[in-house]
């Protein structure tokens, strides 16, 4: 048994495949991703990225192989792992009837968060959303909600946080307000992110990733990424893709 | 503990947006109002001899059933509109908190309307002068606990499944009927027998409450267990 | 290859012998006495009515002044009904293993089990109203077995008007499987709970049925489960070339 906190890989996929029947969402993805890394999953559609975010926060098993995430297994340690993962997704994951404090108050019980009052405070503080926490979520703008559903994500101070397109709908001034609210958080996480956008994942991440049916085309740090090159492995992905 | 608080989360906020809304309050109130006046259209050919009481626990179910499609349809939209659901998989919450949590807020909404709908529906069609008096009230109550406890707990698990498919209502109703048949079978068996109240009813009330307590423990059992499945797809 | 012949094969013994169960229940079985019948009125009906000796005692409802020739429908109507029973029970057993491995293998089986069950239930349902015409005179009657039926062939409809309305595969087969699962524990449920209502239905089964009368039955059942696994091993060797052919093609395109 190795220790979780000891162990400095985030991620450490090994062979791991997702099928049914006879289409193989991932087939046989390895890779490991150091603590405190970025990741950004590119790839076409259907290329399996939304299948390995699920497997990897817990929610489908894999059919073969194992993944670990922050040192669990994302099958045995599954309920233990979910305490510590945060997600972000273009939805914003919150529900419209429900005030700002109400929705985060939902998620702090969810958590079990000892004295939730302060924490919800102090986050809706650093999201710039104090002035509003009373009013209704269905009267917020898109950028406003995706700042309140990165609270929700840090309610329980994960140490991963996945992302799941979490620029796709948002005007240029909130995606700034986004890039700067990650940048402030990113410090000791980790984060995962799927996106179709190359150059805003470029731009973030630590280490780029790219699928296609399933399968791992490349898997680099960023410092050794070559982006015209980058640029054409992507694009000839994409064509594939699409035949 | 930490289910229990979790539980009770899940409830209190089906609760507060419902007080909030009231979409589900009212549209399952107007709806049962709108079939008490089809009623009366059924009702209004029969004669004046037709003894209403006769089918008033049909009658009465036959509410109970419909509006129940509303309700749970709305109750599960509403976790999957903005994709809360996914957010509270993972969330560290067992998957039965989550089913016990949506099914009883679903049963909580259900016997309220029941409670506004059976006396109106008491006073409209059985209220005349003359009438036999039935059984026990808290007869039909029971009655009605079990059949709805059945309602919200496979309800609540077709309902699930439902909200993810192309043309949900349509769906919910096609699933969700068949799959009530015995226990309605069993509640409306027991309701009549309390509102005509004929001798031996109570034999016959006991029996059928037991059918529909039977029913529930084994689908609720059921539901429970195949939850954890429909979530995990 | 193989298995389309056994299915042929199957599907063809299994006619003989219910047609020959079906032969035997004219020429050589008895007439049996059924059940008291209790109508509310008597119903002329065309065929000709049992011998007196087969009526009920005097004064137990007025069972048998129906024609004693549609009992012969019952040597098809309870094999047919059994069967459909069985083959939904198997049904949900796939269903389950399905659920426990998540092989799409399992989904396929469960699916095509189902769809044989909808075929037996349908002709459950057929014979069943044709012998409620020739025996109490109406087409349809709300009698408990045939309703539990009537309920079966709905849940049956539902489980694929369900799995039309899902376009991914996964989920699709997730909850199928957990619709089969609960539409099997109904299915016995609404049998017993019909059954406690008093019913017209005639019950066949009681001690000292003559030999006569249980060989055609007996002969009638199993030709009828062959056809239906016939049925079922057909169906899945389609199901087979059908995925073959599907991995071809994505192999030609990828």
């Amino acid at each position: 048994m190795t220790d979780a906190a000891l162990t400095s890989n985030a991620l450490e996929v090994r062979d791991l495949s997702r099928t049914f029947g006879a289409r193989k969402a991932l087939d046989g993805v390895d890779f490991d991703l150091p603590t405190g890394a970025f990741l950004s999953i590119f790839g076409p559609n259907g290329a399996g990225k939304s299948t390995l975010l699920k497997v990897l926060s817990t929610l489908t098993p894999p059919s073969k192989g194992s993944a670990k995430v922050l040192g669990l297994d994302v099958v045995e340690g599954a309920v233990e792992l979910r305490e510590r993962i945060g997600f972000i997704s273009h939805n914003p994951l919150l529900y419209p009837d429900l005030s700002a404090e109400e929705n985060l108050e939902f998620f702090a019980e969810i958590y079990c968060i000892d004295r939730p009052k302060e924490r919800i405070r102090e986050l809706l503080d650093a999201v710039e959303l104090d002035h509003r926490r009373l009013d209704l979520v269905r009267t917020f703008s898109r950028g406003m909600l995706q700042r309140l559903s990165i609270a929700r994500a840090l309610l329980h101070d994960p140490a991963l946080i996945y992302l799941d397109e979490p620029y796709s709908g948002l005007d240029p001034h909130a995606m700034d307000i986004l890039d700067g609210l990650i940048e402030r958080v990113r410090e000791g996480r980790t984060f995962v992110m799927v996106s179709h956008d190359l150059s805003k994942g470029l731009e973030l991440c630590s280490h780029a990733l790219i699928l296609s049916k399933g399968r791992i085309v490349l898997f680099q740090d960023k410092d050794l990424i070559d982006e015209d090159e980058f640029h054409q492995t992507y694009r000839s992905t994409v064509g594939l893709g699409v035949s | 503990m930490s289910s229990w608080r979790q539980f009770k989360a899940i409830l209190k906020k089906d609760i507060v947006m419902e007080l909030r809304t009231k979409e589900m309050l009212t549209s399952m109130g107007l709806y049962a109002l709108l079939v008490l006046v089809v009623y009366y259209i059924t009702l209004s050919q029969a004669g004046a001899d037709f003894e209403v009481r006769r089918i008033a626990a049909g009658l009465l179910w036959l509410v109970f059933i419909f509006t129940s499609l509303l309700g749970l349809n709305r109750s599960l939209v509403h976790e999957k509109d903005q994709g809360c659901l996914e957010a509270l998989l993972i969330s560290p919450t067992d998957r039965p908190v989550i089913f016990f949590g949506k099914a009883v807020g679903n049963l909580i909404f259900l016997l309220i309307v029941e409670a506004l709908i059976v006396p109106l529906f008491f006073f409209i069609f059985l209220a005349r002068p003359g009438a036999q008096a039935g059984g026990p009230v808290w007869m039909l109550a029971l009655a009605l606990i079990l059949g709805s406890i059945g309602i919200a707990g496979v309800g609540t698990l077709l309902a699930t499944m439902s909200v993810n498919t192309k043309g949900k209502d349509f769906i919910l109703a096609v699933l969700f009927i068949p799959i009530m048949f015995p226990l309605l079978l069993a509640v409306v068996a027991g309701s009549a027998a309390v509102l005509q109240a004929d001798p031996e009813y109570v034999r016959t009330f006991w029996q059928m409450m037991g059918l529909a307590a039977g029913y529930d423990v084994i689908m609720l059992l059921a539901a429970f267990g195949l939850y954890e499945f429909v979530l995990g797809a | 290859m193989k298995q389309l012949r056994t299915a042929i094969v199957l599907v063809a013994i299994g006619g003989l012998l219910t047609t020959a169960a079906f032969l035997m229940a004219f020429f050589t079985a008895e007439v049996q006495q059924f059940g008291t019948v209790t109508l509310e009125q008597e119903v002329d009906t065309v065929f000709p009515v049992a011998p007196d000796q087969f009526q009920p005692p005097a004064g137990e409802g007025i069972a048998y002044v129906r024609p004693w020739f549609s009992q012969k429908i019952f040597y098809f109507h309870v094999p047919v009904a059994e069967a459909s029973f069985l083959v939904l029970i198997i049904s949900a057993v796939f269903a389950i293993r399905f659920l426990t491995s998540k092989r799409a293998e399992f989904d396929t089986k469960s699916r095509i089990a189902m769809e044989t069950a909808l075929v037996f239930v349908v002709l459950t349902m057929i014979t069943g109203v044709l012998w409620t015409r020739a025996s109490w005179g109406v087409w349809w009657e709300w009698e408990p077995r045939l309703t539990t039926y009537f309920i079966m062939m709905l849940m049956m409809i539902a489980y694929f008007v369900l799995r039309n309305s899902i376009e991914e595969e996964e989920r699709r087969a997730t909850y199928a499987a957990v619709f089969a699962v609960v539409a099997a524990i109904n299915a016995p449920i609404s049998f017993m709970i019909t059954r406690v209502i008093p019913s017209n239905h005639p019950v066949v089964f009681q001690p000292g049925m003559a030999s006569s009368n249980l060989l055609p039955f007996i002969i009638g059942q199993i030709g009828m489960l062959m056809i239906g696994y016939g049925i079922y091993t057909a169906r899945m060797t389609e199901e087979r070339l059908r995925e073959r052919v599907e991995i071809a093609k994505e192999a030609l395109e990828g």
